[in-house]
């Protein structure tokens, strides 16, 4: 299930580190937002929690980084942008050549009746 | 096994170097990846699948030199995405080759005749071009998603050979293979004169378009070992055999997943060229600061379970080769009678 639009509410039952952790793995950009009220659009691609001051790292939405930003700076993600992994670029393919395959067959089942 | 003497030799003397300083973990292959872009969606692949701001970024000849020299691997493979997507792929080849690194340049070919045709490479006997090809017509164009792409790979194939370049192809395969016709396939290479064919199964990304034909251990084994039972004296294959017995189930090797450690736009790869769960701003700091026991079968990793794939595999298999008198002389027999 691909989580493109989704709106997290950290709570007691969802953390933000937990947030972090999906956003890390999420192919598509995300809106960080900042505790200072800043929105941030960008891709997430590294996160490391195991040093003294956790922190993530991106490149914005023109590309440029990457920066850092520590965990302590973000109040939440958006999963703002489209979800790349989430794609149906194969299901197409084989239903294209399954079309195919039945176009071919049916000229010679007509012949054969 | 048909690797060029002069390669088998740097590797042997890499590995004998790293054994007798004391090295336990050292890395045998840099995957180069300088972009992510490609030309073609394949079913199979998970590399690809990032925002267009990610997919135009591409690394400088500086870094990639840069890792070079930080990993100091005798061989240098570049995937991707598509390499010669990569606008300066020809410089990044030239300074590789300067440095006597074996490289392994991992293409789908679409672009190959258009850049030899441009004189963007020499031939070396450092450089290889090993074109991705999934079997025969018919199973390659399905695998990656496109009509003609078979015709186009062979046909610059053809070039590179012409041209005296060394060329090798790669072939992943998935559930669903038929023995007979890899069999065929690798019989169509030969009469093509590629120098050696490469073998994997796939890896189970969890961002490949297609999830339903990743192969299980089990079932690797028993596609492999239909295989490459009784296999053709003609048939080279260009990598160790210790790693193809694995596949075929005669040898239980673990993951070596530093073997081939990965560098791209992010950094360096978390924990290997398959997993991404972080990066690490240095090799040092990868070698050092990655947790590996939480890797490999052994370590109860769902994600480890099932892989067989060349990249964790075939660096214990050269570890074995040279570490043991038993894994020397099964290297030494397999190669000189081809039966694996």
């Amino acid at each position: 299930m691909s989580l493109e639009g989704w709106m997290p509410v950290i709570n007691d039952y969802l953390s933000l580190a937990e947030v972090i952790d999906l956003a890390f793995d999420y192919r598509g950009n995300t809106t960080i937002i900042k505790n200072d009220g800043v929105d941030i659009v960008g891709y997430i691609f590294n996160r490391n929690r195991d040093v003294p001051e956790p922190y993530i790292q991106y490149f914005d939405q023109a590309g440029n980084g990457p920066f850092k930003l520590f965990y302590s700076e973000i109040q939440n993600i958006k999963f703002t942008g489209k979800d790349t992994a989430a794609g149906s670029s194969w299901q197409a393919w084989v239903e294209r050549k399954e079309k195919e395959k039945g176009e071919r067959a049916a000229p010679a089942s007509a012949d054969s009746a | 096994m048909s690797v060029p003497l002069s390669q088998m030799w740097a590797v042997t003397a890499y590995v004998l170097k790293q054994k007798l300083t004391g090295q336990k973990r050292y890395p045998l292959v840099l995957m180069l990846e300088p972009l992510f872009r490609c030309n073609l969606a394949c079913a199979g692949c998970g590399k690809i699948q990032y925002p267009a701001q990610i997919l135009r970024k591409h690394l400088s000849v500086e870094q990639c030199l840069k890792a070079v020299d930080e990993c100091g691997a005798p061989i240098v493979s570049i995937p991707g995405g598509e390499p010669l997507m990569y606008p300066e792929i020809g410089p990044l080849v030239e300074e590789l080759v300067t440095r006597k690194k074996y490289i392994y340049l991992c293409t789908n070919a679409i672009l190959l005749k258009e850049k030899l045709e441009q004189g963007v490479f020499k031939p070396s006997k450092y450089l290889s071009f090993s074109v991705h090809m999934d079997g025969l017509r018919e199973e390659h164009d399905e695998a990656v998603c496109r009509d003609g792409v078979y015709d186009q790979a062979v046909e610059a194939i053809k070039e590179a050979l012409k041209r005296g370049f060394r060329v090798t192809t790669n072939t992943t395969l998935f559930d669903g293979a038929s023995p007979l016709r890899v069999r065929q396939f690798f019989d169509e290479m030969v009469n093509l004169g590629v120098e050696g064919m490469m073998l994997s199964p796939g890896y189970s990304y969890a961002k490949a378009p297609d999830q339903e034909h990743f192969l299980r251990r089990s079932k690797t084994n028993d596609l492999f070992s239909q295989i490459l039972s009784n296999p053709k004296r003609r048939w080279r294959f260009n990598q160790s055999p210790l790693f193809l017995q694995f596949l075929m189930g005669k040898r239980d090797y673990e993951c070596t997943p530093w073997g081939n450690p990965t560098y791209n736009i992010f950094g360096w790869q978390r924990p290997c060229y398959l997993l991404q769960e972080g990066y690490a701003e240095s090799f040092q700091d990868l070698m050092t600061n990655t947790r590996w026991e939480n890797y490999g079968r052994k370590s109860g990793n769902e994600k480890c379970q099932d892989c067989m794939v060349h990249c964790g595999f075939e660096a214990t298999a050269v570890d074995e080769t040279f570490g043991s008198l038993r894994g020397f002389r099964d290297t030494v027999a397999a190669t000189l009678t081809g039966k694996l």
